[in-house]
């Protein structure tokens, strides 16, 4: 089918002007193309990170991009081990707070100071790795935001069950659970978030989805203020073979949820990332083919054991 | 009322396998999502990690990922070969050995998922009158052939070629070679009804490489194990790993002197599952090989009191005995043949018509 005259003329204009090919790609979620459920995510009004954002080709390694309104915690560069830079978006506050999974009393709850880069956190101990809680929260008279999101330090360490267990805020949205070392979340896949207001369970709540890639979607808390999110099939496949240390590519996401009590607004966020359906890369045909090969490989040695049996004198 | 229960070394050791097999491949379910966390990292090795929910931990998981990041790359980046890059490296040894010292090579016998499979796959074939087949002369390859081969694996999968990778020589996707093609990913991810392990990766030509003969592996070694005794741990990683330390451990396989009939009745190594002769044929040290999994089948099936014994340190957990055998070989011969069930009709009584 012929692309249309004025679609290859869009495409013409982007190939001449590849920087504004790039803006509008980098402003993808203004205009959702995987909108779901009907329900855009209501952003939050006032954005004055967004009014920051560079070109795509400008931006440094590990600046991050903005691709969502609501309060997140992004990477901004990697330190030493146990070391990471992280950035708040789509909020304003002064401080990043980490709550460890253990280790020692004084390094359980650390704020760092948010400068212009970011802030540097690092796990409670060099030994004490797993999942570090990472909060940043800023307050006016009208409203409260909370950005949360989870780092996992490599080293071994204390599960999480406690860190997620505690109530730091008024609302916040804890994943039930965080997924174990070797796991992440993935799309098509379903996990489970539960919503906290004053440290109960909040049902019928709704929360917004939004993914780097541009999905935008709601969904309502259960009776038991458990939001399940099947995350959307949005990735991209990746063209490149798997060397020099490549990762699985991962996009990031957002949950958010926004209650008013007394005159007063809050919206709190969980952002983490989420990768690929392993299924796009991987053939279960082939794989159970090369079973049966080894299987049919071993048939001879049920044969002729057969066989050899006739003439042999069980024992005892 | 023990004994009522587990009369045998054998069902007792039967009843762990099942539990073990089934807390390491569904315990998640049971405890919960990070208590099964704690556990698994507490053990060597359990439950493939790559099923996500259940396990965290198999030693040569942490071996290969620390020999590819950090001594490789160190190495590369031509930063000082300090003790603090190798320092991860010895945590995860001393790690492993932490719970090693405890329980030595039971482990293998007792504990191991993909061990316990093919036991059972094993004792189907005997019920079907399959096998077994032996790797010794005479039938199949002589089972001196086959005892390089887990070091070859623990040594070329484990270590050199992560190091390779590391080093920018091998591809990165050499980098977990073991995992790649390790049988226990697919076999216990398969039990959780997860198929992703079985699929091959068909976007990068070393890794489906890896996956088909990973693949190949397990579908070889689940039929294989009708007829042959352990077929996989013959060649596991995890066994070498285990025999590298086994002396260091309190406990063992004890056999301080031989009788007189040692090296003439050969049943102990009849019974063996690794088809070790030396149990047979030497004494001391000797008689507790590297292939040892202390099953202690052994010394279940010696017919003489006190020869073989199962110890910690200086206590004798299981010695054998001449009475405790001839009752034992009444339900099972030496080399796993199940004694067929006989279904007698009951005689009619006059207060039982």
């Amino acid at each position: 089918m012929k692309a249309p005259f004025c679609g290859r003329l869009a495409l013409l204009a982007a190939l001449s002007f590849p920087g504004h090919w790039a803006a509008a790609n980098h402003a993808g979620h203004d205009a959702p193309a995987h909108e779901r459920h009907g329900a855009p995510a209501q952003a939050p009004a006032t954005n004055a990170v967004a009014k920051e954002a560079v070109p795509a080709g400008a931006r440094p390694r590990h600046e991050a991009k903005i691709w969502t309104r609501l309060p997140n915690i992004q990477t901004a560069g990697r330190g030493e081990r146990n070391t990471v830079k992280l950035k708040v978006f789509g909020m304003d506050a002064t401080e990043l707070t980490v709550y460890a999974p253990g280790g020692p009393a004084e390094r359980m709850r650390v704020s760092y100071p948010l400068g212009a880069e970011g802030a540097s956190i690092s796990s409670a101990a060099p030994g004490m790795g797993n999942y570090h809680w990472v909060i940043a929260r800023g307050e006016t008279p009208e409203e409260v935001r909370v950005a949360s999101t989870a780092w996992y330090f490599s080293n071994p360490g204390d599960a999480p069950t406690r860190l997620l267990r505690e109530i730091r805020h008024e609302l916040e949205i804890i994943p039930q659970p965080l997924p174990r070392e070797h796991a992440s979340y993935r799309e098509s896949e379903k996990w489970r978030f539960l919503v906290r207001w004053q440290g109960q369970a909040l049902p019928r709540q709704a929360v917004h989805l939004e993914t780097e890639l541009g999905t935008r979607m709601s969904v309502l808390t259960d009776e038991q203020g458990v939001a399940t999110v099947v995350f959307p099939r949005d990735q991209r496949p990746n063209p490149a073979p798997a060397k020099e240390h490549a990762r699985p590519p991962r996009s990031k996401f957002v949950l958010a949820a926004e209650k008013e009590e007394g005159g007063r607004r809050y919206i709190t966020a969980f952002n983490y990332q989420y990768g690929p359906d392993p299924d796009r890369q991987r053939d279960l045909a082939w794989g159970a083919g090369f079973a049966v090969l080894g299987m049919v490989a071993a048939l001879p040695l049920l044969r002729r054991r057969q066989i050899a049996a006739a003439g042999e004198k069980p024992n005892a | 009322m023990l004994k009522s229960i587990f009369p045998t070394l054998g069902r007792l050791r039967f009843v762990v396998q099942v539990l073990m097999l089934v807390f390491t491949v569904y315990g998640a379910a049971l405890v919960g999502h990070y208590a099964a966390e704690k556990i698994t990292g507490a053990l060597p090795a359990l439950s493939c990690a790559y099923d996500m929910q259940n396990a965290a931990y198999c030693v040569l998981i942490p071996t290969q990922h620390q020999v590819h990041h950090r001594i490789g790359e160190g190495l590369v980046r031509a930063q000082e070969f300090t003790f603090a890059i190798v320092l991860p490296l010895v945590f995860t040894v001393l790690t492993f050995f932490a719970f090693f010292f405890l329980l030595g090579k039971t482990f293998c016998g007792w504990i191991c998922p993909l061990g316990t499979l093919q036991e059972l796959l094993g004792r189907i074939g005997r019920r079907f009158h399959i096998g077994p087949r032996r790797l010794e002369a005479g039938d199949l390859v002589e089972n001196r052939k086959v005892r390089p081969v887990k070091w070859l694996m623990l040594l070329v999968l484990v270590f050199l070629l992560p190091l390779l990778a590391g080093l920018g020589i091998a591809p990165h996707s050499l980098g977990n070679p073991y995992c790649d093609v390790c049988p226990s990913r697919i076999a216990t991810t398969l039990l959780t009804g997860n198929t992703e392990q079985l699929a091959l990766r068909v976007d990068d030509g070393v890794s489906f490489a890896l996956g088909a003969a990973a693949n190949a592996l397990i579908g070889f070694m689940l039929v294989g194990a009708l007829a042959i005794r352990q077929p996989f741990c013959r060649i596991c990683p995890m066994l070498a790993f285990n025999a590298l330390f086994q002396r260091l451990s309190p406990m063992r396989l004890a056999k301080p002197v031989r009788h007189a009939n040692c090296g003439q009745c050969t049943i102990c190594a009849e019974a063996c599952p690794m088809d070790i002769r030396e149990v047979a044929t030497e004494q001391g040290r000797r008689a507790y090989h590297e292939d040892c999994t202390l099953c202690g089948r052994c010394v279940e099936f010696c017919p003489q009191d006190g020869t073989l014994s199962l110890k910690w340190g200086p206590f004798k957990l299981f010695s054998s005995r001449r009475e405790y055998y001839k009752n034992r070989v009444k339900g099972e011969l030496p080399d796993g043949t199940v004694k067929p069930m006989k279904f007698v009709r009951r005689e009619a009584t006059a207060a039982n018509p």
